[in-house]
Formats: C-alpha cells, sequence, structure tokens
C-alpha cells in the first residue's frame, strides 16, 4: 500500500519550510485554506477476497462518487460530474459469472446499489474514439458515503485500531471518492477529495505504507507555458525524510477552472415534460487562442429523458440556445414506463449555443421528459435530477499531452466523447436556494389513495355500456331479425303501429 | 332531401345577398350552398384548395416556429423512407410501427435533389399523398352514396356532395393528413373495399381487404359483415329463397364469392407478410404486429381502460380477475359478431360504421385518430339517421360526444402541462363519461337500421 496526501492552496497563500514539523512518521502544521485529497493505492491481495474476485474478473472498473452537497475546490483538482454514484466498467474476458455479482458486491460496499446484472442495467459507451474508455456506464444517485464507511471499517480496519476507523470517518465530508482499477496498473486506486476549507495540515503514516505529504499551492513558474498550470510547495516523505522538501513545476492540465457559475432549475409549472434551465453566469470563452464551445454532460436516471428526435431540429434547438444533441446513450425506449425499465438512465452530451461577443449571463434549456412512474399515495413522486456538468470544450494545440500530470483524472463519461486533445474548463455549480446540487420534480402519478374502484368501476361501466348496445341489437333482431329489411316489412311494421 | 337548385336560382341568390341580406340570407345561403354541391368541381376544388392552404401555411410554420406544425409520426416515416433508400430496413428507426409499404410509398420524400428548394418539395411529397387519399377517399364516398342501393332510392349526386363535404371540407380531416399523418390513407382503403363489395367486384375486395388488414390491422372486423352480406341471394341478384332444412343452410352460407373473398384476402395478407418477412425478417412482424399485443398502453388516452391498465401494468403480480385482461371479449363480440350478424345484411355501410366504432370505443387505447376511422364512414349513415331527422337529437349527440371529449382533454393539459395529478378521479371519470356517451351514439345508430328499408 502507497499514500499520497495533498493540500492545495490558492495562488498566493504559500507556506515556508519552517512551518511544518516533521517527526519520525508524523507530520504537523498550521491551520490552511486548502483542498484535501488522499490518494491511496492498494495491490490486489491486501483487499477483501470478494473484492479481490471481483475486479480480477474485471478489464477496468471505475467508480466515482460525488456528493451532491456543493462544494468548491481549486485548480488543478477540477474536473467535475454530476453528483451521484458513477461507474465505467469493462469486464475480463470471459467472467460472465463474475460480472455477474458485480452488483451484488457493489451493494455490499456502497449500500443502496439498485443495479441487477450489467447485461441489463448498464448502458455501453461509444468504444470508437477514445483509447482509454471503458464499455459501460452505470449511474445512480446516491446521497453519502455513509454505508461505505461502514463497509471499510469493518474491512480494513482492526478492532483496535481506532486512528484508522477515524480515518475512514473522514470520509462524511469528502465531496467526491474515486475507486479505480485497470489490468494494467494491478492495483486499485482509491482517491477521496476535500473541499476547500479551513483545516489543520496532519498526517501520519502507518508502518509498511508509504506515505507521501504534499503541501502545495498553485503557482506561475516563469518557464510555465500558456497551457499549462504551475504548482509549488512542500513534499516530505514520512519517516523517510527528516524536512519538506522545496518543489516547483507546471505541467499541461486537462481541466481548467473558468472562475464563473451556474445554476439548474426546472422551470414551472414541470408537467410530463419539464424543462430543465441552466443559468450560466458568462459567456465569455475561457481561452481566445483556441475554439471552444460550452457543454452540459447530464446522467438522468430512468425516470426522465431526452429525445433525440426533437433535439434534432436546429430552429427547435436556437430556442433553446441549443447547438446540438451531442451523445445520448442507447437504447432508449422512448415510451415505456419507469417501472419496467432495466438499464440505470441515460447520459446525454448537449452543445449549449452562448450569445456571441462579450460576456453576458445567460440561459440555456434542456427540454426532458418524464416517464410514468408507479402508481402511488397522494398522487406524486418527488424524481431528484443531479445538476449536470457544465464546461466549456477547448481543443488544445497540436502536440499538447497530458501524461505528466499527477492529478490527472479520465474515465468521467464525457471525456471519452471528446477527443484526446480537449480540454474542460469547468463552471462551477451552485446551488439553487440550499446547498444541494439536485434539481426536483415533483410528478404527478397515479394516487394509490384513490384506486380502489378503479378495477370495479370500469368493469361495471364496459358492461353496462356493452349491455346498452347489445340490448339497442336485440331490440333491432327482434323487429327485423339478422335478415335484409324490405321496403314491404317497414310499411307493414309502421302500419302495426299507427 | 333536397331538389337541386337550377343554376339560375343560385346566381339570383348572389346578386339579391348584398341587398337585402336580412330577409333572404337564410334561403340566399341554402340555395348558395345548392349551386356549391350541384357540380363536382367547387366541392373538389374547395378541399383540394384547403389542403394546399394548409400545407403550404404548415411549411411557413415549420421553417419560422420550433412549434412544428408537421406530425412527429411524419418524421418516423421519412426517418424509415430515409433507411429504406440506403438499402436499411425501415425498423432501424425506433418506433416505426407499420409496413414496410409505407416507408416505400414514402421514398420520395428521402431524395435528394441538391437544391433546398426541391429537397423541401421531395420532403413534403408524402403529406400530398395523404391529403390526395383524402380527395380520393371523399370521391369514393361519393360514388357510394350514389350506388344502387337495393331496394331505395338511389341518391342523387348533388346530395351525395353534400354528405361526402362532411368528410371532404372537414378542417380536422384536411389538417390531420396534410401534418402528415398517414390516416387519409385507411379511409381510401375503406371506401374503396366497401365500393368493390357493393359493386359486386369480389377479387379487388378481397385484395383491398387482405392489403387493409396487412397495412393497419384493424379493417379485419370488416371481414365478418362483407362475408355475411355476400349471401347467394344478394350476389345472384334474385329475391329471398324459401328456408331449407340446417345442413342445407349451412351449405348455403358457403358460396363461391364468400369463398372466393376468403381465398383472395388471405393470399394477399399472407403474401404481403411473407414477402415483408422475407426482406425484412423478425423486425418486421415484432414492431408491425406483435407490438401491439405486447404494449402496455399505460400512457392517458381516451380508453376507458386507460386507467386499470396504468394500475395493473405497475402491478403486474396481483391475482385477481381484472376487466382489462379480457378487454378483447366485449368489443371483438360487437364489433365481429353480432353487429355482423344484426346489422350487415340490412345496411353495410352502417355496420361497418358500428363495427369501427364500437372497436374504436372499446379498445384499450383511444386516441383521436381513431376518430377518422370512422369519420369516413360517417356520411354514408348519416342521411337517414335519426340524428337528421330529430335535429334536436343530433346536436345535443354532437354536443355531448364535443362536451364530454373537451372535459377529458381539460384533465389530460391538467396532468400533462401543468403537472397535476388529475389521474384519479377526474380523468378517469372522464373517460369513462366519454365512453358512456360514444356507447349512447352506438345505440341511436343500431337502432336506426330497424326504422328503414334496406339501403345499400
Amino acid at each position: 500500500m502507497r499514500e499520497r496526501i495533498t493540500f492545495i492552496q490558492k495562488l498566493g497563500d504559500s507556506l515556508e519550510p519552517s512551518a511544518l514539523t516533521v517527526s519520525g512518521r508524523d507530520l504537523n502544521g498550521p491551520n490552511v485554506r486548502a483542498v484535501r485529497e488522499d490518494k491511496l493505492t492498494f495491490s490486489l491481495d491486501e483487499l477483501p477476497s470478494e473484492l479481490h474476485t471481483l475486479l480480477k474478473a474485471s478489464h477496468e472498473l471505475h467508480i466515482r462518487w460525488i456528493s451532491p452537497i456543493a462544494y468548491e475546490t481549486v485548480s488543478p483538482l477540477l474536473a467535475r460530474l454530476p453528483p451521484g454514484f458513477h461507474l465505467f466498467y469493462t469486464p475480463g474476458q470471459g467472467t460472465d459469472t463474475a460480472s455477474h455479482k458485480l452488483c451484488s458486491t457493489l451493494q455490499d460496499v456502497f449500500g443502496s446499489i439498485t443495479c441487477s446484472t450489467p447485461a441489463e442495467s448498464f448502458t455501453s459507451l461509444p468504444v470508437d474514439r477514445f483509447s482509454h474508455s471503458a464499455a459501460s456506464q452505470y449511474y445512480q444517485p446516491l446521497e453519502s458515503l455513509s454505508h461505505f464507511i461502514r463497509y471499510a471499517r469493518g474491512q480494513l480496519c482492526l478492532a483496535s485500531d481506532s486512528s484508522c476507523a477515524a480515518r475512514l470517518n473522514d470520509l462524511t465530508g469528502a465531496s467526491s471518492l474515486d475507486v479505480s482499477y485497470d489490468t494494467i496498473s494491478h492495483a486499485l486506486k482509491i482517491t477521496a477529495l476535500w473541499p476547500y476549507q479551513s483545516q489543520s495540515v496532519h498526517a501520519t503514516s502507518r508502518a509498511h505504507v508509504r506515505t507521501e505529504v504534499g503541501v502545495l499551492s498553485a503557482e506561475k513558474p516563469p518557464t510555465m507555458k500558456d497551457h499549462e498550470l504551475g504548482i509549488a510547495g512542500l513534499l516530505t516523505v514520512l519517516g523517510q525524510d527528516a524536512k519538506p522538501s522545496v518543489t516547483m513545476f507546471a505541467f499541461a492540465s486537462r481541466h481548467r477552472d473558468t472562475e464563473s457559475g451556474f445554476t439548474a432549475t426546472f422551470l414551472t409549472p414541470t408537467g410530463l415534460h419539464p424543462t430543465l434551465q441552466l443559468q450560466l453566469e458568462s459567456s465569455k470563452p475561457p481561452s481566445a487562442s483556441a475554439y471552444c464551445s460550452p457543454h452540459a454532460y447530464l446522467t438522468l436516471p430512468n425516470t426522465i429523458f431526452a429525445d433525440k428526435y426533437q433535439l434534432s431540429d436546429d430552429l427547435f434547438l436556437a430556442s433553446k440556445n441549443l447547438t446540438a444533441l451531442r451523445f445520448i446513450s442507447q437504447p432508449m425506449d422512448l415510451e415505456a414506463p419507469a417501472y419496467v425499465m432495466k438499464p440505470w438512465g441515460s447520459a446525454v452530451l448537449v452543445e449549449l449555443s452562448p450569445p456571441s461577443g462579450g460576456s453576458w449571463p445567460w440561459t440555456a434549456e434542456i427540454p426532458l421528459h418524464l416517464r410514468y412512474l408507479s402508481p402511488a399515495h397522494g398522487g406524486y413522486t418527488g424524481v431528484q435530477v443531479p445538476y449536470p456538468a457544465v464546461f466549456w470544450a477547448c481543443t488544445a494545440e497540436e502536440g499538447t499531452k497530458f501524461p505528466n500530470n499527477p492529478f490527472e483524472r479520465v474515465n468521467l463519461g464525457y471525456d471519452g466523447l471528446f477527443g484526446p486533445r480537449t480540454v474542460f474548463w469547468h463552471i462551477e455549480p451552485h446551488a439553487q436556494g440550499g446547498e444541494r446540487l439536485v434539481s426536483t420534480v415533483k410528478v404527478p402519478v397515479l394516487d394509490l389513495d384513490k384506486a380502489g374502484w378503479v378495477n370495479v368501476g370500469t368493469a361495471v361501466t364496459v358492461l353496462l355500456g356493452f349491455a346498452w348496445i347489445v340490448w339497442k341489437l336485440l331490440g333491432v333482431y327482434g323487429k327485423a331479425g339478422h335478415g335484409r329489411i324490405s321496403t314491404k316489412e317497414v310499411e307493414n311494421g309502421e302500419k302495426k303501429r299507427q | 332531401m333536397e331538389t337541386p337548385a337550377p343554376a339560375g336560382t343560385s346566381s339570383r341568390a348572389l346578386k339579391s345577398m348584398p341587398v337585402a341580406p336580412s330577409a333572404s340570407s337564410a334561403s340566399s345561403a341554402s340555395s348558395l350552398a345548392s349551386a356549391f354541391f350541384q357540380g363536382p368541381r367547387p366541392l373538389y376544388l374547395g378541399a383540394a384548395l384547403s389542403r394546399i392552404v394548409l400545407l403550404l401555411y404548415g411549411l411557413w410554420q415549420d421553417a419560422n416556429s420550433p412549434v412544428k406544425y408537421t406530425d412527429i409520426d411524419y418524421l418516423v416515416f421519412t426517418d424509415a423512407a430515409r433507411f429504406v433508400a440506403r438499402g436499411q430496413s425501415p425498423y432501424a428507426r425506433e418506433t416505426y410501427r407499420y409496413t414496410p409499404v409505407l416507408a416505400w410509398l414514402l421514398l420520395p420524400t428521402a431524395y435528394q435533389t441538391g437544391s433546398p428548394f426541391w429537397d423541401a418539395v421531395c420532403f413534403n411529397s408524402g403529406k400530398v399523398l395523404f391529403a390526395a387519399a383524402d380527395l380520393v377517399a371523399g370521391w369514393l364516398l361519393e360514388r357510394v352514396l350514389t350506388m344502387g342501393r337495393g331496394d331505395a332510392r338511389p341518391m342523387d349526386a348533388p346530395t351525395a356532395r353534400r354528405f361526402a363535404a362532411i368528410w371532404l371540407l372537414n378542417p380536422m380531416v384536411a389538417t390531420i393528413s396534410t401534418r402528415g399523418s398517414s390516416e387519409g390513407l385507411l379511409g381510401v382503403l375503406v371506401m374503396a373495399l366497401l365500393w368493390a363489395v357493393m359493386a359486386r367486384r369480389v377479387t379487388l375486395a378481397g385484395l383491398l381487404l387482405g392489403f387493409g388488414v396487412h397495412f393497419k390491422i384493424y379493417p379485419f372486423i370488416y371481414a365478418p359483415a362483407i362475408v355475411w352480406w355476400m349471401d347467394r341471394e344478394r350476389m345472384a341478384g334474385s329475391g329471398a329463397v324459401a328456408p331449407a332444412k340446417l345442413p342445407n343452410r349451412i351449405m348455403k352460407l358457403i358460396t363461391p364469392a364468400r369463398i372466393r373473398l376468403a381465398v383472395v384476402s388471405l393470399v394477399t395478407f399472407l403474401g404481403l407478410n411473407i414477402i415483408m418477412f422475407g426482406i425484412y425478417g423478425a423486425p418486421f412482424l415484432t414492431h408491425t404486429y406483435l407490438h401491439h399485443v405486447t404494449r402496455i398502453d399505460h400512457r392517458h388516452n381516451f380508453s376507458p381502460y386507460n386507467t386499470q391498465l396504468y394500475l395493473a401494468s405497475a402491478f403486474p403480480g396481483l391475482p385477481a380477475l381484472r376487466i382489462e385482461s379480457v378487454a378483447f371479449l366485449p368489443q371483438l363480440t360487437l364489433a365481429c359478431v353480432i353487429i355482423p350478424f344484426v346489422v350487415a345484411k340490412k345496411d353495410l355501410p352502417t355496420a361497418m360504421l358500428a363495427q369501427t366504432f364500437a372497436f374504436a370505443t372499446f379498445n384499450k387505447v383511444c386516441t383521436s385518430q381513431y376518430f377518422l376511422w370512422y369519420m369516413i364512414l360517417l356520411p354514408l349513415y348519416l342521411p337517414s339517421s335519426s340524428f337528421l331527422v330529430n335535429k334536436k337529437l343530433g346536436i345535443s349527440a354532437l354536443a355531448l360526444w364535443v362536451a364530454s371529449q373537451g372535459l377529458w382533454l381539460q384533465q389530460g393539459y391538467k396532468l400533462e402541462f401543468l403537472g397535476q395529478s388529475t389521474f384519479l378521479p377526474d380523468l378517469w371519470l372522464a373517460s369513462l363519461g366519454f365512453f358512456l356517451v360514444n356507447c349512447w351514439i352506438l345505440g341511436i345508430i343500431i337502432s336506426d337500421v330497424s326504422v328503414k328499408p334496406g339501403v345499400l
């Protein structure tokens, strides 16, 4: 096992080396405003057996959990995703049974994961574009890591080890958690991120664990190129270094910060065809030298969906400030109710169309459609739709490579939909009233409290209508039989009536 | 029936109108109408013109508004035609649930010329086809109305055109076809089938029946009515025959005409299906036919079963006997057995109207396109109906039909656009109310056949 703990402060907030004290396996420092990232690397044999079996049967497995609570972060830890539980998965070869158990294992580890099997619940990702994107995708809202923390405490910590439990408990405040495995590195990497906040610099390494601690801040080294980010600060390997060493480096980062924000809300009344409105603070492209256009990446639970046919008319798209629908996961049943849907939902990438010139607040509207949901008591069900990830995608200069970025994060769902030289300039999601990055739609459903009479009432009405018509037919039959009526018969009939 | 007004009367009426509108407006309006229906030209030109105007208006709206005039179904058909043009299956288009014939018919819509103007003309040629089908259906309607009709006096052409106008000048019909819905094609097929049957053209009738069922399934309900109507006496043109012993009577039912109709229609239906299956394989069967068996139909529509279907589809485990699982019983008993048996020999067009009405009313799903299915047959029944004889009854029936539909639409609007949970009880009661109104109207249509001589 290896461990890397990084605190990253904003530009100009650097610490002097004397501010940190290193003693044996401990490092202590002052309170700083920073983002904290912990990255743990496990070899397979260090893991609980069920995880071991599962990972051995996977070619690639990436889990990204993002907190529904709005959080601030700093460059370069910017790669954003819609809040919830994301999974990108490529099964190993000939491992059907192991892959069958994936969902139940996930349930053990993360709690209320509702997928059944990858074949039924996952959607496939396009494989032709980006070599390192996984084969399939799964998403569902997941409120917190509490189940994961309990699971990890039970599996990883000895009963006597209270510091182990305490560190895991710290995950309660984390904003995101990445769990990544691939057969090439043959190691499981777990990365947790805590939001930009005031916290004390403190780290302790455990026996036989190489722990590296960095206290860094954004910097602008003189050698830095335009498309690069600079980082400077103090690095210490616990138990090995007696004092921190000073470092400064620059690298090209795939994820950058636009320093502007957006909110997402549903226009009212929502009806059965709600429109998600994105309100963006600025229409100014983040880079003047590259071609940039804003995009929204949505992961929609299977209760709600976008209709690719509706999003194909240019006039309609323009009226919503959209340029085009760039991706929508398949298959997509446009008619089925949510309660018979097997796939998790759909991922959607839309290109937005900002007003040109200057920097204005603007809006874009994404028309969506609700499926019918199960009948419920009270007649309404709330559907939680996570905020999309909104970013400007810019084409990096020819020859730009991102391999030596120590904070690189790939397999986010949308990165595989762009070329390898794309830079994502993220727009920060701001919660609308409160702190949650989730928009709620109140969906009308059949009210179970009033459903008692439906079967009987329908049956009686249909029989009544049926009986009435049969009665009328009998009347005709009684008067005129089943044959034709000749003029003579009618005259006779009329005489009789008189 | 009104006698056609001489041409002179109408021109005088036209001249007198501006002079003394109050005194003679009613009579001059009616003579104006007589003039309109006197020859075929004004009616058909009017019908064509109204469709051309709607078509052009639709082009304008589509080009200038994000809200489209063109029906979503038209985009499904034309996408499917594009797939076919590229040598692919029309079922590559999601939600294409029709026979490949429809996509073939619309192949011109996929034609690319390179000039935007001619591309638009090609793309909209399908709507022109549907609108033209409307006109042909109306023309056939007039033919059927003026046909020799058994014991009754044939209708004169101007009067027939008055009734054909219910279809030809109907704004609902014109809008639906110019928006690109294929229901107009059904109108032609059904009217051509009826014309062929009444003209004793049995082979043609068999071809049309087989093709109609292949095209849209529901015309199969007409088979029993047509077969029953086609008895030996009628086909031979002779009078009634004395009743014979039972075995003989059963043998008598099997006539050359009936056998020919059965064989031709079955061969047409099966032949088309075998060809389509050969070309497009399982997706053809799945989307054209099996889809209608397996679909849940949970989304709100006019059917009385709708709420029950939504409830049942969400809780499929419930064991109790549920009305929707036997919904086909009342529907098919009426549409395919009792109505044909009692009504067909008396009045075939009214029998077909009643069958279609019963089929749509008792169906598990019912949308406004289904109304078009019986609207084409309405002008054949109306001339001798109690709705026209008793104006009060006619107006109240129409008002009730519109009002109960409006009530449903209001609840549907609240649900769909305002997000109010109107499923229970409002929308449910509205659909039951609309159902009962339809049943009442159907009862009157059926009763009407016993009080008039065997027209047609």
